[in-house]
């Protein structure tokens, strides 16, 4: 606590804090990334569960990486906003409860990639296989990527723990104590 | 009536009452108008960056497959986004980011329009290598421009209540 409480006494914790413009930037910023990174992983979760079929996973490769760089610029913001309110965020259950949410929605995506990449893709060799020399389908190999009940959990996983991680976030703001800590 | 008279008349309905009263309609409004941003962030890349060319592999029907999301989050937003103005229409009105972002959703509302009129049906049938035409392109950029400023100016609303201008 000690460490936050100088933390808060730097010249750029305190800009953050009582600029006109430091906190409300920060938070536009933080609004976009949301969206990217949040907007990108339900499509796909969607995508997944079985919504708009006819658009290859493979698609979402590029998109990705937007949806990445969202998460780079929410880490940034969020530390920034961190640095601006160390004291009051760090005795805000919300706040740790949203961290963690944020690391259970990461672990779901990954579990998902897992289950849909993780183990041979015997969908794409019996595709291969029936594609034969044309290997036109062998080329398209993730339309065979065969989306299982575990890839299908994991979704469902991923968009409750973003769902889970904005609402810990709204509630952040509401149950923050007041400055004089 | 007056311009007071009929916010104050919106101040007094049912709606605003309510969420005035309650510890925490407004904040659950909150909550899900950010889950109505992602949809709508998340259906719009989608459909926009294909129609910029972005992901042209992308079949373009697959593509705009996305924008129900898009529709939903919208609807998510503008009913929340009217639950917040009817709690305290006295605050909003007057407020220079309020007025930009109605102004900002109504040229989105307008973009699409001119898309769904006059584009939607002609690039659906393109083909993968098909170039989308630069008419086509301006909308989808105009319209992650567009929505891109209303998610800062409901950010920065807050930041000029009790103001009358940006300035």
């Amino acid at each position: 606590m000690e460490l936050l409480a100088s933390l808060e006494l730097t010249d750029f914790s305190t800009w953050l804090r009582e600029s006109d413009w430091g906190y409300p930037v920060v938070l536009c910023v933080h609004a976009v990334g949301m969206g990217m990174v949040v907007g990108i992983t339900w499509m796909y979760c969607a995508r997944v569960l079985g919504f708009a079929k006819e658009f290859p996973l493979w698609g979402f490769d590029r998109l990705f990486g937007l949806a990445w760089f969202g998460f780079a610029i929410n880490a940034v913001s969020g530390v920034l906003l961190f640095i601006g309110e160390p004291r009051r965020l760090a005795v805000t259950p919300a706040f740790w409860i949203k961290m963690v949410l944020i690391v259970f929605a990461g672990l779901s995506l990954w579990a998902l990639e897992k289950a849909l990449h993780g183990e041979p893709d015997h969908g794409a060799l019996a595709a291969g296989a029936l594609g034969g020399a044309g290997g036109a389908i062998v080329a398209d190999a993730s339309a065979a990527v065969v989306v299982t009940r575990g890839a299908k959990v994991a979704a469902i996983a991923s968009i409750v723990f973003w769902l889970a991680a904005i609402t810990a976030g709204r509630i952040i703001g509401y149950t923050m104590p007041p400055p004089p800590l | 009536m007056t311009e007071a008279e009929v916010l104050q008349w919106i101040k007094d309905m049912p709606v605003g009452a309510t969420v005035r009263q309650s510890r925490w309609l407004f904040g659950l409004g909150e909550t899900f108008h950010f889950f109505g941003l992602c949809l709508m962030v998340g259906g719009l890349l989608i459909v926009d960056l294909r129609l910029l060319g972005y992901i042209r592999r992308i079949p373009m029907r697959a593509a705009l497959a996305f924008l129900p999301w898009v529709i939903f989050g919208f609807l998510i937003n503008l009913a929340t986004g009217i639950e917040f103005f009817m709690t305290d229409p006295f605050m909003y009105w007057p407020n220079p980011a309020f007025k930009l972002k109605m102004f900002m959703v109504l040229m989105g509302g307008v973009n699409a329009l001119v898309f769904t009129v006059m584009e939607h049906r002609h690039v659906l049938v393109m083909g993968n290598d098909e170039r989308t035409s630069t008419f086509t392109k301006v909308t989808a950029g105009l319209s992650l421009g567009v929505w891109f400023c209303v998610i800062l100016l409901g950010r920065l609303l807050p930041t000029f209540e009790g103001s009358t201008s940006f300035f």
